[in-house]
């Protein structure tokens, strides 16, 4: 059942991302126990399976962070500091649990200052080998036995097989909502605007699995009712980066004089594209999606073939989506301080400037503070591309 | 291109103990050791320090070339800079690992040349054979520099070994898991014997990989039984020292001469403690190096520590072993090499867990800290948060907020800059820090007299 006076489709969305966990508050009001978890890495479905609500932290470009400095050095990647600054200042306060993957140094090596810090009645820490290769996939799927054990003993009761197959069917159904909402992007111009699509996928992160299936159903429905209502601009626009949780380096973009009609982010295609396959233990499926389907930098993909075939094999999606999406340009926006990202700029860059695609890299350090100097480089690559 | 920029000429650092005064030319002979092995075709491997598995490199005479140690010696030698400016004109950020940021503007550029670039430091760092990743629990880095340098060297095969250990949690015990965890190492160390027999068409000596790793599970505890010495009062050997006494246990562990320098420093270390001569004659205040890598460029700074009368007895920083015999299981029973090599690693990292647990609100990290200050009679914590490292200086405030809250409060500095980065320090402001922490542990020192 959707949250008090949410209304529905855009609407919704728009209320759940500018009041981001007032439907988790609500929920634990009525005693719902609500779990904050950070990145794609964090398996959900065993979250939703042991009747828990899955609420994704998230920062705020708008907020000085302050608090977290006390205890987070400022050497931590800008977007997890923000995080950890907005459960300090008591946005999150509703949490009952926190769980954290081994997604990248900045997310990792805090999670002692998580834990200890938030102290919330439950912590675990989800520890993610990087490989690929099938041993990394059987230790994975043994970490992913411990987390189910330990939510197990948390929650005072067994998750079954069965309760974990439909946590599977309703997150994959979310997903299939979510590329379903992606096809309204390859009208030109699209149908849904990127800061649209943006709003929707962050105020999915902050509701129940069922209401995000609901929302974005309505979503869908409202912008092929509305039709062709937004405007034609000369370029379109794929992003590619680690997490953006807003929509303010979208709007920047569209702003600007473009349509952003695809990404490679969190929440976003990165986080959506890939689904649960149907296997006989839930959790083999849960692990090969989490570790070899969600196309990241944290992971380590094993080499086979030539250096060329490699680079395929790593970001070969994004090729296909600069295809799919009839896409003119991509921005590489990393945060500074990001170590999975950081180093895969070269080889991003060349990979998809050897497609004729133009690439404009952006480091940036997630504040608005930044938005004036990224809006003259934006404009700049968007002239760049209308040249050609 | 970058331009060729002469370093800035420093004078050699003063050392207290004969040791360490050795290390400079080990590892300028190690250096120009692999330039020469690259000259004679003999396989070379870019490795990582600490990896776990320097008995298998050394077992199948690899030459292993240490990526971070050949950027530290370019930052001691105050000649990174041109390295760091050539990797950010790739497109890589300056706030990334400065250890990868110079390795990968030196292999950018070596391979634009074909040839060394001018001048480097110690004759270069050797193109390598293959280059061996490391995906443990921290250091991201140690899974994606390779990845990254394969950009410069395409037909330069990566392998990417696995070695996690167990976290820390309140919600399962650690024995609960580990002999999965032994189980997946033991998996991705026969993955690299088998991937070094490919690529050197070697065949693994099963044999002498048992008497390597016997050998080095001496080393470290002859290295445990050592740096126990420092102890003494007047401590005989101080953390400025041991970032050089270092180099053995991370660079040549399971080779006899590692195990030769470490037997050299206790037989030195006991001769300084009957001859009560320590580091400096009257020691006023005793710290801890308490996290965090040196700056490579300003190892002179602890010098200036010593200058004002304190020493620095013990560190967390690359104290990389234990002792053995204190582990809670019997490791000469495991006989396997790499199921050994698996238990070793994974006891190490969760040597403190048990003790922590007894702590009410502890963690082991602060624990050793906490059994250090003890051991060593401890007056003051330093720790040095270098900007572009996540893996070792971050969780440094924390320890220290949790360590007031658990056990007592206790003079602390943290020192900001960087292991590589020059660009990073300020000597005036780092001194004028040091000269208030001083005034601190002094005024701290009074109230208790």
């Amino acid at each position: 059942m959707p949250g008090e006076s949410a209304g529905e489709g855009l609407a919704a969305a728009d209320r759940y991302y500018r009041d981001y966990g007032c439907r988790a508050r609500e929920l634990k009001r009525q005693g719902k126990k609500i779990f904050g978890y950070l990145c794609a890495f964090v398996p959900l479905e065993v979250l939703t399976a042991a009747g828990f609500i899955p609420f994704r932290i998230k920062g705020d470009v708008n907020e000085p962070i302050t608090k977290a400095d006390t205890e987070m050095e400022t050497i931590v990647c800008p977007l997890v500091r923000s995080c950890f600054d907005m459960s300090l200042k008591g946005n999150y306060e509703f949490l009952d649990g926190i769980v954290i993957p081994h997604a990248c140094d900045s997310i990792c090596r805090t999670y002692d200052i998580w834990k200890y810090t938030l102290n919330l009645p439950y912590s675990h820490l989800i520890n993610m080998p990087h490989g690929t290769d099938d041993s990394s996939l059987n230790f994975y799927k043994a970490v992913l036995n411990t987390f189910r054990t330990s939510l197990s003993r948390f929650a005072g009761r067994e998750i079954s097989d069965q309760e974990l197959t439909q946590a599977i069917g309703l997150h994959n159904q979310n997903r299939a909502k979510v590329r379903e909402l992606y096809e309204l992007r390859k009208a030109s111009p699209p149908l849904i605007s990127g800061a649209e699509i943006a709003k929707v996928l962050v105020a999915a992160m902050g509701i129940p699995i069922e209401e995000s299936i609901e929302m974005i159903s309505g979503v869908i429905d409202e912008v092929k009712q509305r039709g062709g209502v937004l405007a034609s601009k000369p370029a379109r626009i794929m992003v590619v980066g680690a997490q953006v949780d807003n929509v303010a380096f979208i709007q920047l973009i569209e702003d600007s004089g473009a349509w952003v009609v695809a990404d490679d982010l969190c929440p976003g295609a990165r986080e959506f594209f890939s689904y649960v396959d149907a296997t006989d233990d839930p959790m083999d499926g849960i692990a090969e999606r989490y570790l070899r389907k969600i196309k990241c930098g944290r992971t380590y993909r094993e080499m086979k073939g030539n250096y060329q075939e490699y680079l395929e094999d790593r970001f070969g999606h994004m090729g296909q989506m600069i295809e799919d999406f009839d896409v003119d340009g991509v921005v590489l926006y990393i945060y500074k301080y990001c170590d999975p990202y950081g180093f895969e700029v070269p080889q991003i860059k060349s990979y998809i400037e050897s497609r004729d695609t133009p690439v404009l890299y952006l480091e940036d350090e997630y504040s608005m503070s930044t938005i004036g100097r990224l809006r003259t480089r934006i404009q700049a690559f968007l002239e760049l591309i209308g040249s050609k | 291109m970058t331009e060729e920029k002469k370093p800035e000429e420093r004078k050699k650092r003063k050392t207290a103990a004969e040791a360490a005064s050795k290390i400079g030319p080990m590892v300028k002979a190690t250096i120009g050791g692999t330039v020469q092995a690259r000259e004679e075709g003999k396989p070379i491997a870019y490795s990582f320090i600490c990896c776990g598995y320097d008995e298998i490199i050394r077992a199948m005479d690899i030459v292993p070339v240490w990526t971070e140690n050949y950027a530290g010696i370019c930052a001691v030698k105050r000649d990174a800079q041109r390295f760091l400016e050539r990797a950010e004109a790739e497109n890589f950020s300056r706030s990334l690992c400065t250890y990868a940021l110079c390795g990968l503007g030196f292999d950018a550029w070596r391979e634009e040349l074909g040839e060394m670039p001018p001048n480097p430091p110690w004759g270069g760092q050797a193109r390598p054979d293959m280059m061996l990743g490391s995906g443990q629990m921290l250091c991201d880095p140690r899974n994606k520099w390779y990845q990254a340098a394969q950009h410069y060297m395409p037909d330069v095969p990566v392998y990417e070994v696995g070695l996690p250990w167990t976290p820390y949690e309140d919600d399962y015990d650690y024995r609960e898991v580990q002999d999965y965890y032994v189980k997946y190492m033991v998996e991705q160390l026969r993955g690299l014997v088998e991937f070094l027999e490919r690529q050197t068409g070697r065949k693994m000596d099963w044999d002498r990989l048992s008497e390597l790793v016997d050998l080095a599970d001496r080393t470290w505890n002859l290295i445990w039984e050592a740096y126990e010495l420092r102890r003494a009062i007047p401590t005989p050997m101080g953390t400025g020292d041991a970032m050089n006494t270092m180099v053995p246990m991370v660079f040549m562990m399971g080779t006899q001469e590692g195990y030769d320098f470490y037997k050299d420093l206790y037989d030195e270390l006991q001769r300084k403690i009957a001859n009560k001569e320590g580091v400096i004659p009257d020691e006023k205040y005793r710290l801890i190096w308490g996290g965090g890598l040196p700056s490579w460029f300003a190892l002179t700074d602890f010098n200036y520590f010593n200058s004002k009368g304190a020493v620095f007895p013990v560190e967390t920083t690359y104290r990389m072993v234990e002792a053995i015999y204190h582990f809670d299981i019997d490791l000469t029973k495991i006989t396997d090499p790499l199921e050994h090599l698996a238990w070793r690693w994974l006891k190490y990292w969760t040597y403190w867990y048990d003790k922590s647990k007894r702590r009410p609100g502890s963690h082991p990290d602060v624990e050793r800290l906490i059994q250090y200050i003890e051991d060593y009679k401890i007056d003051g914590i330093v720790m040095h948060e270098a900007f572009s490292c996540r893996t070792w200086h971050v969780g440094l405030i924390w320890q220290l907020n949790l360590l007031k809250k658990i056990y007592r409060d206790i003079p602390s500095l943290i020192l900001e800059s960087d292991i590589v980065d020059i660009s990073s320090y300020n000597e005036a402001d780092t001194r004028a820090r040091i000269d208030a922490f001083i005034d601190t542990l002094e005024a701290v020192k009074s109230r208790g007299r």
